[in-house]
């Protein structure tokens, strides 16, 4: 008994508060790693796919060109995310309003600019899903933990109470299975606090870039529409 | 399409390869620490048999344990037929074997032999035995009442067997643990004797020791000097200079009451050149 004490056997003989604990703790860290490793591939297909696209946008390519080339893409199934959705979502509020030649062009670059902030909202949104929930497992499990381990503890001394001769081996099982739910709970938060670190910091790369490109995508559609409305005023 | 800014936010969905990695990474880490743990745990217990008192003790606890249980085993099988023949063999088998021995203090001498002795006799010897004698014994007679005897000669030659065994075992664990920490009494005082130059080969005195449970000395006289006063009083200041021997609050008081209240110990310079 003493020479096969192993984790398996601590956590099937913990009691039935710790053995809660520990599964509270183990399907948080399961879902924290899911969510990890789903950020991560998400986060490193958007940088790709950004940096492809501002390669693409600055090449000198015409902007309906490049937004028809986005349709066909949308039109196969793709979702399309990141720089070029808030592209697409500026640039067919651009071309909506430019038609209606009763807007001038202040109105139509403030209604583009404004669909692209909205855009870029939304993109927020998809970039910071989850890192909530990694936050808080970061913050919580080892409180979880934590209670686990007094819980038992407190447990084993109770035990202990009854026993007139009390010597380490009574108390040392009883400690050591209620320590596995600490070890637990900082299994699980370590990660998910550096995920959530790391994917903070990604994010706001992500979030600074997508406000330089609104920015520079603004200053070309000035140009564009100032250019427009004057060649209306020729004509009109 | 054209609609799918405002529309709910959709993600791509990725699923497949997180779901994956986490399951293979925890899969990985309870293996990886239940192999850690039982490995580091060996580790650990090997150095335990080093001290010889934890592992008497821990071995003999470990066989007694068990050893209720197979004996319960041969109790039914002989019950039906085999009267004669238990009544005989196993008597002299474990009953010599233990006595004698165990007190010398060997370990390795009963540990083998109880065992093999106990489990393949009682199984082989009735079954060809009770064959040919209980058709022409029994019959004539009251079969029925001499079964149930015979059952219970055997049960409780088996409990005999089991309580001669037990305690065989449990004087060759308290000779062992006696041995162990007389040696260390031994070897703390001799770290602490200086011989006089006086000293001689062949000179030995004998000193009576009484100790109380805490390992303290409390008095030491000599029971058989050595004829040189000298030689005598070095070996009661090596004693006095021990002092205590705190080793021996571990020792259950039953053993210590046995062995170690009042005891004796030989002084003789064996290794002197002169």
């Amino acid at each position: 008994m003493e020479a096969q004490l192993s984790i398996i056997d601590l956590i099937f003989e913990a009691g039935f508060t710790v053995q809660l604990v520990m599964l509270t703790l183990l399907l948080a860290s399961m879902a924290s790693w899911y969510m990890i490793v789903q950020r991560f591939i998400y986060f490193r297909n958007g940088r790709e796919e950004m940096f492809e696209f501002e390669e693409r946008f600055w090449s000198g390519i015409d902007l309906s060109q490049l937004y028809r080339e986005g349709n066909e893409r949308a039109a196969d199934g793709r979702i399309i995310v990141g720089m070029e959705s808030i592209f697409r979502a500026g640039f067919k509020e651009f071309s909506r309003l430019a038609k209606q030649s009763e807007m001038d062009s202040e109105a139509v670059i403030e209604g583009s600019r404004r669909a692209m902030r909205v855009a870029m909202l939304r993109e927020e949104e998809r970039l910071e899903k989850h890192l909530s929930f990694l936050a808080s497992v970061g913050s919580t499990s080892p409180y979880i933990g934590l209670f686990g381990t007094v819980w038992g503890i407190m447990n084993s001394f109770r035990g202990l109470a009854n026993a007139t001769q009390a010597t380490l081996a009574t108390v040392a099982p009883g400690i050591s299975e209620a320590l596995v739910a600490t070890a637990m709970g900082l299994f699980a938060a370590i990660p998910a606090v550096l995920a959530y670190n790391r994917f903070a910091s990604r994010m706001d790369m992500f979030l600074n870039r997508y406000d330089t490109f609104v920015d520079e995508f603004s200053s070309i559609l000035y140009r564009q529409a100032y250019a427009l409305r004057a060649r209306d005023r020729k004509a009109g | 399409m054209n609609l799918s800014i405002y529309a709910k936010p959709v993600t791509p969905r990725i699923v497949l390869r997180p779901a994956l990695a986490t399951v293979l990474l925890h899969a990985l880490v309870i293996y990886l620490l239940t192999a850690n743990w039982s490995s580091s745990e060996e580790r650990i217990l090997k150095p335990k048999p080093a001290p010889k008192v934890i592992n008497a003790t821990l071995v003999d606890a470990g066989q007694l344990a068990p050893k209720p249980e197979p004996k319960p085993e041969p109790k039914p099988e002989p019950k039906p037929e085999p009267k004669p023949e238990p009544k005989p063999e196993p008597k002299p088998v474990p009953k010599p074997v233990p006595k004698p021995v165990p007190k010398p203090e060997p370990k390795p001498e009963p540990k083998p032999e109880p065992k093999p002795a106990p489990k393949p006799e009682p199984k082989p010897a009735p079954k060809p035995a009770p064959k040919p004698e209980p058709k022409p014994a029994p019959k004539p007679e009251p079969p029925r009442p001499t079964q149930q005897e015979l059952a219970e000669a055997a049960r409780q030659e088996a409990a005999r067997k089991a309580a001669a065994e037990q305690a065989a075992r449990a004087a060759a664990a308290s000779a062992e643990l006696a041995a162990s920490y007389a040696s260390l009494i031994q070897q703390t005082v001799e770290r602490r004797w200086s011989r006089p130059p006086s000293a001689r080969n062949g000179m030995e005195v004998l000193l009576s020791i009484q100790l109380i449970p805490t390992g303290e000395v409390v008095s030491v006289s000599v029971l058989r000097s050595s004829g040189d006063t000298a030689f005598d009083r070095s070996a009661i200041a090596a004693v006095e200079r021990a002092g205590n021997f705190p080793e021996l609050k571990n020792l259950p008081p039953r053993e210590f009451e046995q062995n170690f209240r009042r005891f004796r110990l030989l002084f003789r310079p064996e290794d002197l050149r002169y």
